[in-house]
């Protein structure tokens, strides 16, 4: 009993965050000069949102997101030099994101930065059920996964909050949000 | 004569909310490692009645540990984050964790919470190249939501990283 307790334990926060952090990219964590992991769950999200104003309109805007979220995982490194990273180890995360349920919907690449923003979205019958964001800059890798109710137009307002980092992206048009690319 | 009963009253205040073993064991592991013991600090108790009777900030209770001159001559050696996030255990939510290596000077900070009825514990460690600080705090709603708003920005002010 104690051992499937156990078991369950330990499952139940990946099924939470339902995308794995892959080992590889755990590993970036000795090249980088920082490493920054964030988790929220769901409790603590609503907690947050009742602490937001409903009279700022920025502060009104996230307290309506935080309803449908289920947990923000926030995951960044900073290096001191460039390429301190390799498309590779960025890939197994990709992988994860490639199974029916998930779509990329934006890819920005900066050719100017270096800086290459992906965002993949998860649905379940139908109904958005996650996020993911990968930021990746010549010096700086982020990866946030969102868990719960949120559309793309959505983490704008988000950006800031959490350990989220703002995304720059063109808002999606309704009907139109599949497999968008934009270069800038 | 009539502060008697008010002191008594803090007094058990403060008695109700002993360290939890998570506290105590990080404390032990970084005593082990560095072969150290915490800095006695003067007077701690007061500041715990002080924070019974006032909250400051949200706060009702704090276990403090403070180490100083910590040397790597004297380190066993053992991965110390690793060993940290062992003694914490399941019960403790992960919350942030900052691990950086700037310029030779290392910090890592943990922060852990658990929710106790209607208030929450934070497990506060940081370690520094001579320096580490464990704090359990015990604090209402409202103080674990300024946490939460930028808990990057709380754990690295923790630390005392200025921007």
């Amino acid at each position: 009993m104690k051992f499937a307790l156990s078991v369950l334990c330990a499952v139940l926060p990946l099924a939470a965050q339902d995308v794995k952090m892959p080992v590889g990219l755990d590993k970036l964590g000795a090249k980088a000069s920082e490493v920054v992991d964030v988790s929220l769950d769901g409790a603590l999200l609503q907690l947050a949102g009742r602490f937001l104003s409903e009279k700022d309109p920025d502060e009104a805007n996230v307290k309506r997101l935080v309803g449908g979220l289920k947990g923000v995982y926030v995951k960044s490194f900073e290096f001191e030099d460039r390429d301190q990273y390799k498309e590779s180890d960025v890939e197994e995360l990709r992988a994860q994101l490639r199974g029916p349920a998930w779509a990329r919907i934006v890819s920005a690449r900066s050719k100017k930065d270096g800086e290459n923003s992906e965002i993949y979205l998860k649905t379940d019958a139908g109904q958005i059920s996650g996020l993911v964001i990968i930021v990746a800059e010549p010096k700086e890798l982020t990866v946030v996964n969102i868990v719960g109710f949120i559309r793309p137009e959505d983490i704008r307002d988000l950006g800031g909050h959490w350990g989220i980092p703002k995304v720059d992206i063109a808002p999606v048009k309704p009907g139109k949000n599949d497999k968008k690319e934009d270069e800038k | 004569m009539k502060a008697i009963p008010l002191v008594l009253t803090l007094l058990s205040a403060v008695s109700a909310y002993a360290a939890d073993r998570e506290f105590t064991d990080v404390v032990r592991i970084i005593s082990e490692e560095f072969h150290t013991r915490p800095t006695s600090i003067p007077m701690f108790g007061l500041v715990n009645l002080f924070t019974a009777a006032v909250h400051p900030a949200g706060t009702r209770h704090i276990d403090l540990a403070v180490f100083e001159h910590l040397s790597d001559h004297d380190r066993q050696g053992r991965d110390l984050p690793e060993a940290i996030m062992k003694a914490v255990g399941r019960s403790w939510r992960p919350f942030v964790q900052v691990r950086s290596h700037r310029n030779g000077r290392e910090e890592t900070v943990f922060v852990y919470m658990r929710q106790e009825g209607k208030e929450w514990k934070l497990l506060i460690t940081a370690i520094e190249n001579e320096e580490a600080t464990v704090v359990q705090l015990l604090l209402n709603a409202d103080a674990l939501a300024r946490w939460i708003t930028s808990p990057e920005h709380s754990a690295r002010h923790w630390n005392g990283e200025t921007e």
